[in-house]
């Protein structure tokens, strides 16, 4: 007796179909699995004989294959355990086999039949409906997260025996998903109306949103720099349904989609101990999962301490930052992850903190030139925003809240500026300021005759490299467009000169 | 007098026998070459001379090879001035212990030139490198020679001062006249040897000790008239300089700083014992009796330039370094404003960014 289930597994962001095919035929008794398994699917024949065994079934003393296909890829997870006791069942001839028509099966389960939940249920299901299948059945707690999905209908099963009655001819009632409120923690609102004080680094911090730019803030310990960078998610403009979607994806696959039963709605804020691996940084394993770079996807990833990290860590986020997606490959396969983030970046001064304090900071020219060349050059390249926090003095402390200027102000502003770069690189490919190839510059960051005078002034005097030179120009652009005029003008150019980054004085 | 030269240079370089002994050895003998052919009995049978400094000079003999020394010397680029010559600066023949011989790189200060010493902390705040380079830049208009130790901190940024200033600047080394220490001071090392002179009283080669430096100290005080000491802490090189000073009988200024600047202690304190007090580089002038180069009125000139919103910013500027966010609280001023105007006031070359967002008054 032959039977056939459909399943799926994840790889990478996408997910694809997988066949099970289960034989019972007269021979002897052995029960065998084959299909490129991994150890997790190998271990599936225990669980499943012990899990049919407990719900009443007994194997016949034949011959049991089981084949997963295509047998060219790879098969992990834990999630074909229930597709291989339903196709077993099947061959049995418990169950009707056109009860398994159009039917996506994926599920663990327990020696005791119980169904445990899976991850990546979200590409999975979206998978399922690009393909035309009509139902899918999952794990119960997985309902919540399948249900995002409309046009596909969902069962959520709790035991197999359950699952067998309802393939049997039972109608399944529908059940409903596990919501779980946002915590008070979590849905806490982060506004940039709680920072008194820090008018400036504000500022810098809405140029750098505008455009894009990656953000780097320089302070003694305490000055709020960690305050401001969880803050600015709050002014990226909303996520369309698509990034929603797709971030959804990401946290599904590493099982942390919040049951609040919709899409994630905000945008993230990662920030890493700066003890990260590369792996943890960039994404791995044998069968990668998403690091925290693709975590950050359409987000911020904030790296507090930036010298602290190490270096080599530092680097993989090199070519992810210009392509804005990873691709992680392994003998199974090149795994593809997106990773568009804003870098978010702070440090202190010097190992103490403190300069250019001197009454407090006792640190030694050279250490302090050690201290800020402990960064990666490359990585520096690619920050365009630079801003000193300092530290805050007593009247800022205590100002009246109500002064302070709310996100949702900010957000309109940054969203306008938003609209007018997405304007002008209409069809280019181009998003934001930030990503003006060199050999464009002159179209989108053309200045006029005094500008120009101003600007070799500038170069001159401050020393400032080519790359430096282009940084200022998009920054200005970025100022512009935020003041809402074409022309870029020498305000917007002196304000990018105050943002640039440090002086090359001080990394050697 | 050519033929001299190498056996003062052997003198110079032996180790071990005081500066104070060196000098009795000369006036004794009448020369170098005198003490070179004395044999050691004869050493002995000076008063004063122990058997270890006699064994000490032997021995300096043998493993010292008197011509090739010499070229070496003169291969280096390097002068050698000792008290028996002319030129040898009268000003620390008042030392009791007066080095027998003085190597320097440029040219030595003339025996009536006027100097002074600027010497602090070489970790030092941002207001003590203004207050450095403003006396350096001002004395050098003066006419008056910078002296300092060229360390890391107010010394350099005082020779820088009189460089900038196109004047006469001296640097006392604590170590061989040929080692450049710190290392990163290469470009002023070599510029003060072009505006005036390096000096040291150590021979070639000598490696930077750091007993070597607080000695050097007794070096800066007796070459300068004045010494203003700019910044300091509670222990400071600077102090011991100022000590020497007292003993030297010379004229000690302190830049006072605030209460609670751990770096202006020193300075308070020693305003509190008696040194004088820099009220203003002006106030210094008037009481030194320089009034030919006063800074007059540039500021208020400055000021008048200015629109409006510039002035704002502009005034909010002392010698202390502010950061941009302390002008933005000052003035009110939206931040994209302040940002453009501090650029506006750093490429007319009236402020200076000091640090990442700090800027300073020029």
């Amino acid at each position: 007796m032959y039977s056939i289930v459909t399943t799926a597994i994840v790889y990478g962001l996408e997910s694809r179909c997988i066949r099970v095919e289960a034989d019972v035929s007269n021979g002897l008794p052995v029960f065998e699995m084959v299909g490129f398994l991994s150890s997790e699917v190998k271990e599936a024949k225990e669980r499943v004989r012990t899990a049919l065994h407990n719900c009443g079934y007994t194997l016949p003393a034949k011959r049991i294959t089981i084949n997963l296909f295509p047998a060219n890829v790879k098969k992990s997870g834990t999630g074909f355990d229930l597709p291989i006791a339903v196709a077993i069942l099947a061959a049995l001839g418990e169950i009707e086999k056109n009860a398994l028509e159009e039917t996506l099966i994926a599920g663990e389960i327990s020696l005791s039949g119980q169904v445990q939940p899976v991850q990546g249920v979200l590409p999975i299901v979206a998978m399922a409906k690009e393909q035309g299948i009509k139902r899918c059945i999952l794990p119960y707690v997985n309902l919540t997260e399948a249900k995002l999905i409309d046009g596909v209908t969902i069962w959520g099963v709790k035991n197999l025996l359950e699952l067998t009655a309802y393939l049997k001819g039972k109608t399944y009632i529908e059940k409903e998903p596990i919501y779980i409120e946002e915590t008070e923690q979590n849905s806490k609102k982060e506004d940039f109306s709680d920072i008194n004080g820090q008018e400036t680094v504000k500022r810098a911090c809405e140029v750098a949103v505008a455009g894009r730019h990656n953000f780097l803030m320089i302070g003694p310990p305490g000055s709020g720099k960690t305050m401001i960078a969880q803050r600015i998610p709050g002014i990226l403009p909303p996520m369309t349904k698509e990034e929603q979607l797709e971030i959804s994806k990401i946290y599904s696959i590493c099982g942390m989609l919040p049951q609040t039963g919709t899409l994630l709605q905000k945008r993230p804020f990662r920030s890493p101990h700066h003890t990260i691996s590369i792996n943890g940084l960039a994404g791995g394993g044998m069968i990668p999962k998403p690091g925290e770079i693709s975590l950050a996807h359409k987000g911020v990833l904030f790296l507090d301490e930036l010298p602290e990290y190490k270096k080599s860590t530092l680097e993989v986020m090199r070519q992810p930052m210009e392509d804005r997606e990873i691709v992680l490959v392994r003998q199974a396969g090149a795994y593809r992850y997106p990773a568009d983030f804003m870098l978010v970046a702070a440090m202190n001064p010097c190992n103490c903190g403190y300069y250019p304090d001197r009454n407090k900071c006792n640190c030694r020219e050279a250490d302090i030139r050690r201290y800020l060349g402990r960064i990666s050059k490359p990585l520096l390249d690619r920050i365009d925003i630079c801003i000193e926090s300092p530290l805050i003095c007593y009247d800022d402390l205590t100002k009246r809240k109500e002064k302070n200027e709310p996100s949702a102000q900010i957000r309109e502003r940054v969203m306008a500026a938003v609209s007018r770069q997405q304007e002008r690189f209409r069809g280019t490919g181009i998003l934001y300021n930030s990503e003006i190839p060199s050999k464009d510059m002159e179209t989108y960051c053309h200045l006029g005759e005094k500008q120009k005078k101003y600007m070799k002034e500038m170069y001159q005097k401050l020393e400032l490299s080519v790359r430096g030179y282009y940084k200022i120009l998009k920054v200005a652009r970025t100022i512009a467009d935020l003041d809402g005029t074409e022309e870029i003008e020498i305000r917007h150019l002196n304000e990018a000169v105050c943002y640039r980054i440090l002086d090359k004085k001080y990394w050697e | 007098m050519k033929e001299n030269r190498k056996y003062r240079y052997w003198l110079c370089c032996i180790r071990g026998i005081g500066n104070k002994t060196k000098r009795m050895l000369v006036n004794y003998c009448g020369s170098a070459k005198e003490i070179y052919d004395l044999k050691r009995e004869q050493l002995l049978n000076i008063k004063g001379i122990k058997e270890k400094e006699a064994d000490l000079i032997i021995e300096g003999k043998c493993s010292w090879d008197l011509e090739k020394e010499a070229d070496h010397l003169s291969a280096l680029g390097i002068s050698m001035v000792t008290i028996e010559d002319e030129i040898f600066p009268s000003r620390l023949l008042e030392l009791p212990d007066c080095p027998y011989g003085l190597f320097y790189i440029g040219k030595l200060p003339e025996t009536e030139e006027r100097l002074a010493a600027v010497v602090g902390a070489r970790r030092c705040s941002s207001y003590g490198k203004n207050v450095a380079e403003q006396l350096g830049r001002r004395f050098a208009s003066a006419g008056i020679g910078v002296v300092s130790g060229m360390a890391a901190g107010i010394d350099s940024f005082g020779h820088w001062g009189a460089i900038h200033g196109n004047g006469k600047t001296y640097a006392i080394l604590g170590c061989g006249i040929d080692i450049c220490y710190p290392q990163g001071a290469k470009e002023l090392y070599h510029k003060i040897a072009e505006q005036g002179a390096v000096i040291s009283e150590y021979p070639p080669g000598r490696e930077p000790v750091a007993w070597q430096f607080p000695a050097r100290n007794r070096l800066i005080s007796a070459f300068c008239d004045i010494i203003i000491v700019v910044e300091a802490k509670k222990r400071s090189g600077s102090l011991i300089t100022a000590d020497f000073a007292l003993e030297q009988g010379k004229e000690i200024y302190a830049v006072p700083g605030r209460l609670d600047d751990a770096l202006s202690y020193g300075c308070n304190r020693l305003i509190a014992q008696g040194a004088g007090i820099v009220t203003s580089i002006d106030d210094l002038f008037l009481e030194l009796g320089i009034t030919d180069c006063l800074d007059g009125r540039q500021s208020e000139k400055r000021k008048n330039l200015l629109e409006k919103e510039e002035l704002l910013v502009y005034s909010c500027f002392d010698l202390h370094t502010k950061n941009i966010e302390e002008l933005v609280q000052m003035t009110d001023l939206p931040a994209a404003k302040v940002a453009d105007i501090l650029m506006r006031l750093c490429s007319a070359g009236w402020i200076e960014e000091s640090f990442k967002n700090y800027y300073s008054k020029k």
